[in-house]
């Protein structure tokens, strides 16, 4: 008995979240028909559940309430959180806020520059990995391209921004060797600073998804390739016919993990050093301007940075929800 | 049929395995780069760090800048800022694992009222975009009295569970049952089934958990950075940020710090690679166990 309930669980977590919220609304309603079973579990779960709802439950709820007030760190009477209330207006400053169009432009262009190169890359690197024959090789490139996902980020960063450097750098000596008269100076200079940060992120993050594309790979039943090849089918073609539309849930997780970076902050922080976001704020993404209004500037504007990141909260939702809709409809 | 697998493998080897292996070490090697660069500059002297053309491998490799980073306290805080790191890493990883061992094992294992209503809830609350979660986050902890101090961050990584409290769950899932009947039936309790029974086939999940907690602990930035003022109580993943600023303040020579940085960014580097190198064989379980949340 107790083995069958979680699997049912389990079977409505893969179905996706409708599914979910029906089976919560059907347990909400028979919840008091339920026994009470083994009261040990509530002590089991107690610690777990009591510092999730301290520390994660309630900032939620805080700061969906935060992003419809005028609340300002440094001015208390702004902090009520009724009275803080201000309804719309911080949504309508926003509507006006050049800097922060300018900074979610430079989000999608830095989301535009990384996702597609990085979905293709990790996906070749994958495939190439599972075609190595002998196994210690391929566990060797396979922990080799995962490393810099364990590194810390704000190392990674301050190791490629020492590449990066015009003078002592060793890209540019590398660069110089191989005949570039004047290599760019990466971060100090405007039309590079943003390039010159989705290069450490790609290199930081590939490795994830690669792993995850090879685990794909490796449950992809190998009788289906001995199939095509009786059929006659050559290696081309089996990636385009078999290999890709079985990776279609690993394509549907990164693209979900990849909208992410809309809201990356950390890379141009750590780089950057600072909330500056780079030379003439070339590289100031949506995610540092909000830090910047949040902890930085003036009052500390925590609500209308609250805002912004509710925005680009919901931006990431209908991103997931486009993702998920385009994967299911082409799959039947 | 041996032929056919014969010409599987064939075929699987025909678009040249000398060419494959060559783009992937390619692409390990420029993988590499940046962390040899490292760690190979930190043990140049300074002599070498002023060559007009830098190599990668050091001629002679020198320990000084290590030295350098750990004796001059007042130049550096380095040494300070790795003993905060492994304080808060290894507090947060004991409490994740206390606590998503015990409530995996409930979710996983015993029968209460309203368990599922509770799984579809954290289910549910991962969907939900944390507008605002890291000024709410502030305020909370300001509330509490936990900014500026390391217990609260202690308590803070820990209580994002969902994912460790997913792999414990599963791996619970897969004990064995007949165990545990055998165990009801000589009159065990819930504690003798969890301690006794279930626990040591579950230690391969707590490993999983403990080394994810742990590189993400150590790594962590974004928190870290708003939730501590006073560069004494920074993690180490702070202040490799900051040192150009105090190199270039502090000495004469931008090189001389060039040196020490780069052992600084070594020394925090070296324990999330080495607990990668020698558990790597947990990653994959972990990954696919833990990212299945949609």
């Amino acid at each position: 008995m107790a083995e069958r309930r979680p699997q049912r669980v389990d079977e409505v977590r893969s179905e996706g979240k409708a599914a979910v919220v029906g089976a919560f609304i059907q347990e909400l309603v028979s919840l008091r028909q339920q026994k009470w079973g083994n009261l040990w579990g509530y002590f089991f779960i107690a610690p777990a559940i009591i510092m999730y709802i301290v520390f994660q439950g309630y900032p939620i709820i805080r700061g969906f309430f935060m992003a419809f007030s005028d609340y300002r760190w440094l001015i208390p009477e702004t902090q009520g959180f009724i009275s803080g209330l201000n309804g719309v207006a911080n949504w309508i400053e926003m509507l006006h806020d050049d800097t922060f169009w300018r900074s979610f432009g430079i989000a999608l262009k830095f989301t535009a520059l990384f996702l597609p190169f990085t979905v293709v890359f990790s996906l070749f690197v994958a495939v190439m990995i599972s075609k190595v024959q002998n196994r210690t090789a391929a566990s060797v490139y396979r922990v080799i391209a995962y490393m810099p996902v364990v590194l810390p980020v704000s190392v990674a960063m301050m190791v490629w921004a020492k590449l990066y450097d015009p003078t002592f750098g060793y890209l540019n000596v590398m660069l110089q060797n191989l005949g570039v008269q004047n290599p760019p100076n990466w971060l100090g200079s405007p039309d590079w600073a943003l390039y010159a940060m989705t290069i450490p992120t790609i290199w930081k993050r590939f490795g994830y998804w690669t792993l995850l594309f090879l685990i794909g790979i490796y449950n992809i039943n190998t009788e289906v390739y001995e199939a095509a090849l009786v059929d006659g089918a050559n290696g081309w073609q089996q990636f385009l016919y078999i290999t890709l539309p079985l990776l279609k849930p690993t394509f549907t997780l990164i693209l979900i993990l990849g909208s992410g970076v809309i809201s990356a902050t950390v890379e141009s922080m750590a780089l950057f050093q600072g909330t500056s976001g780079g030379p003439a704020e070339s590289a100031l993404t949506a995610g540092v301007y909000l830090y910047r209004t949040a902890f930085i500037h003036g009052d500390m504007r925590m609500g209308y940075a609250a805002t912004m990141s509710l925005f680009l909260g919901i931006i990431n939702i209908i991103i997931t929800g486009i993702v998920f809709k385009t994967m299911r409809t082409e799959r039947a | 049929m041996a032929s056919l697998s014969q010409t599987i493998k064939r075929n699987l080897k025909r678009p040249d395995a000398w060419i494959i292996n060559a783009s992937l070490i390619f692409i390990c090697a420029v993988c590499l780069l940046p962390v040899i660069w490292t760690v190979s500059s930190s043990l140049k002297d300074r002599q070498e760090l002023y060559m007009a053309t830098p190599s990668l491998i050091p001629k002679n490799p020198t320990l000084g800048n290590y030295r350098w980073m750990f004796t001059r306290a007042d130049m550096s805080r380095i040494p300070l800022n790795l003993w905060n790191s492994i304080k808060l890493s290894i507090g947060a990883v004991i409490i994740q694992s206390i606590t998503a061992t015990m409530a995996g094992f409930a979710f996983a294992r015993l029968d209460f009222r309203g368990r599922d209503l509770l799984f579809y809830i954290l289910i549910m609350l991962m969907f939900i975009p944390r507008a605002g979660g890291l000024m709410a986050t502030y305020e909370l902890m300001s509330f509490l009295g936990l900014r500026n101090s390391h217990l609260g961050l202690i308590l803070l990584y820990p209580s994002g569970i969902s994912v460790a409290l997913f792999i414990m769950r599963q791996t619970f899932l897969s004990v064995p049952h007949e165990l545990e009947e055998a165990a009801i039936i000589d009159g065990a309790g819930t504690w003798r089934i969890f301690l006794n029974v279930d626990l040591p086939f579950a230690q391969g999940g707590v490993v999983v958990v403990a080394i994810f907690e742990f590189i993400y602990v150590w790594g962590e930035y974004l928190i870290a950075l708003t939730l501590l003022d006073f560069p004494e109580l920074e993690t180490v993943s702070i202040a490799v940020t900051k040192l150009s600023g105090w190199s270039a303040h502090f000495t004469s020579s931008v090189l001389a710090g060039y040196g020490t940085e780069c052992a600084a960014y070594t020394m925090a580097m070296l324990p999330v690679i080495l607990v990668f190198v020698l558990m790597q064989k947990w990653f994959v379980r972990g990954l696919t166990e833990g990212t299945i949340k949609m």
